[in-house]
């Protein structure tokens, strides 16, 4: 097998130009016209970001309503949103659609925010660069993951599925090379219920169930 | 002095140093230039301290220059500063010309160095006009607001506007501070540095010395503020949340800020503290020095509970401070806390004085809560408010000015 190239990335944040949302009509409005990387931001973006990493909800929507609209019912709606569900940004915004639409027709009132509680909307550059590190065998992936940084963790555990091969991480896409001697840590890595969990927790996980799989062999 | 970037790795562990040194390799040779207002006290030059060596460290030609300013040119900076953070304060057309006399009389001895810079960072509004003289420039300039501009003093920001528009980007620490401009708005949050005398950890003995140094009771929880008096910081609201507390508990507080000898409302905030601590031993207003790191360090090592009550604020990098001591943070529902503290997590935000008594007993009732907290608070700002983060983001953003503009995907 090829050597597995380890990358690293740092999140470079920026203001996206659009007017922030003050209420849930607007925060609608804007959602629609944004750009794909506004919205990847908010919902794939947030792990990597300077922010505590472990709330409720992953997404900056759902923390949002909760937090600063005051709605717990949109929150739960939209924390259970999970992007890499989705085959593409335009389903999964279309989905985020429907859910503030349905509040907005169950709502008699449309919830408003508190001046200095709008919703900000934001982009990031994600910059990728090489970390320098070589993998040459599956048997020590679970070793380097447990050293790797958020960075390298997210680029090629969450970033890559937005790449192609659509919908596959690149640990994953390495090991299929030798899929068949390969196949417990395949299974190992699939086993790992993702999305709700923070990049440190996300990187022992991943060095856990690979160790373990490493161990069964 | 600022510590090699080695000396960190045993905090924030090798992945990181070396990911700044991969990303340092892509930018080596690059001249940056810093440039504020002043060497030393304050934020700005805490953190240029220990950023332009680390920078060095890491293969860039990085240099600090500093404006100099006469007496009354740092008056009007401090007004425009002030009326920038919603203060209306006006400034006469004479002094709009000092102001920019004096950034022209710096630019004479700054000018060969700016104008062969590939990156200059303008900090804060005091030398924000040196752009405008500076026509032969060769690299990207970046200005970087270090407070919160949302809502300034319009007449003030009518001035300022083009100044800054001018630059070829900008940082604020949080989206919440920016305002809309014609360039790129970054968001890069403050850090702390671990190892400064402010944060560094101090053997017991020198703990325990600050402890009797000021009466405190080792056998009492005690609750701490640290923060200069300013009605913002809300030290008589700690005050009234204390008395809530002491009813049912023997709690200290101790309020820790720098002296107001020079600030008339500092001045009067602090009358109106000793006025509602009189007569009580257990709270202890103490006025130190402005060199009192390890002093601060110490009393934010020995509170159970940290408490930032404010009620308008910045980032709040005393938030930090208390979160990297190991401790949870009560603190207000303002400004940068909001980003750092997190109810049931970190810490607790609260809206009054009786919000702040109700977590402070919730805590003294839950002990073991008081340490988990601790613990996750000094973990998130390990993650995320330490200067290697800061210095991180500072590459991430020359790379990306450099190279990428706004893409959302940059690879070197």
């Amino acid at each position: 097998m090829t050597p597995f190239e380890v990358k690293d990335c740092a999140l470079l944040v920026r203001m996206s130009g659009l007017s922030p949302a003050t209420n849930l009509r607007e925060l609608r409005e804007r959602f629609a016209a944004c750009s794909w990387s506004v919205l990847f931001h908010h919902y794939c973006e947030t792990t990597l970001r300077t922010t505590y990493d472990n709330l409720d909800y992953r997404n900056d929507f759902a923390v949002w309503a909760k937090l600063y609209l005051g709605d717990r019912v949109l929150a739960e709606r939209l924390g259970i949103l999970d992007p890499y569900s989705f085959q593409s940004l335009k389903e999964l915004r279309a989905a985020t659609l429907e859910v503030i639409d349905q509040r907005l027709s169950e709502s008699a009132m449309v919830p408003w925010a508190r001046h200095g509680d709008e919703f900000f909307f934001m982009e990031a550059t994600t910059v990728v660069f090489d970390a320098g590190i070589r993998i040459t065998q599956p048997s020590l992936l679970g070793a380097f993951i447990r050293e790797m940084t958020n960075g390298s963790v997210y680029y090629h555990f969450l970033e890559a599925r937005r790449r192609l091969p659509i919908g596959m991480d690149d640990f994953t896409a390495w090991l299929l090379k030798d899929e068949e001697a390969n196949q417990p840590y395949i299974r190992a890595l699939a086993s790992v219920d993702f999305y709700f969990r923070s990049l440190p927790d996300l990187r022992r996980e991943l060095a856990r169930v690979l160790t373990e799989a490493e161990a069964a062999k | 002095m600022s510590a090699p970037l080695s000396a960190y790795e045993g905090i924030v562990g090798s992945a990181v140093i070396r990911q700044l040194r991969q990303l340092g390799e892509k930018l080596a040779g690059t001249r940056i230039v810093h440039v504020n207002s002043t060497r030393e006290g304050g934020g700005v030059a805490e953190i240029l301290e220990w950023m332009t060596p680390l920078m060095g460290e890491l293969g860039l030609q990085a240099s600090w220059e500093v404006i100099h300013g006469t007496p009354p040119f740092f008056e009007i900076t401090k007004s425009i500063h002030n009326a920038l953070q919603g203060h209306p304060v006006s400034i006469s057309v004479k002094n709009w010309k000092l102001y920019e006399d004096v950034n022209a009389r710096n630019f004479e001895r700054l000018g060969p160095m700016l104008e062969e810079a590939d990156v200059v960072f303008i900090h804060d509004p005091q030398p924000a006009h040196l752009l405008s003289l500076c026509g032969r420039r060769k690299g990207k300039w970046i200005w970087r607001a270090h407070i919160d501009i949302s809502r300034p003093y319009r007449p003030v920001w009518k001035m300022v506007r083009p100044m800054v528009e001018a630059f070829d980007a900008s940082i604020f620490s949080m989206a919440e501070f920016a305002q809309t401009l014609p360039h790129p708005q970054f968001l890069v949050p403050p850090s702390i540095d671990p190892l400064s005398e402010k944060n560094r950890a101090l053997e017991t003995p020198e703990i325990e010395a600050v402890r009797a140094e000021f009466g405190l009771d080792p056998s009492r929880p005690l609750l701490v503020q640290i923060s200069r008096f300013d009605r913002f910081k809300d030290p008589v609201g700690v005050i009234e949340a204390y008395h809530l507390v002491r009813k049912v508990a023997p709690v200290q507080l101790v309020l820790a800020g720098g002296g107001a000898t020079d600030d008339p409302e500092g001045k009067a905030v602090l009358a109106d503290v000793m006025e509602a601590a009189a007569g009580d031993p257990d709270i202890h207003v103490l006025l130190l020095p402005p060199d009192s790191h390890r002093t601060v360090n110490a009393l934010q090592r020995l509170a159970d509970i940290i408490i930032q009550k404010s009620t308008r604020e910045g980032f709040g990098l005393t938030v930090t401070e208390g979160m990297w001591k190991g401790k949870p943070v009560i603190g207000g529902d303002v400004g940068g806390i909001r980003l750092q503290v997190v109810n049931h997590h970190t810490g607790f935000l609260v809206n009054t004085p009786e919000g702040a008594a109700h977590r402070i007993r919730y805590l003294l009732h839950h002990r073991e809560r008081i340490e988990a907290m601790g613990m996750e608070a000094r973990e998130s700002v390990r993650e995320h408010f330490l200067l290697t983060r800061h210095l991180r983001e500072y590459l991430a953003l020359m790379l990306v000015i450099a190279r990428g503009g706004q893409v959302r995907f940059l690879e070197v």
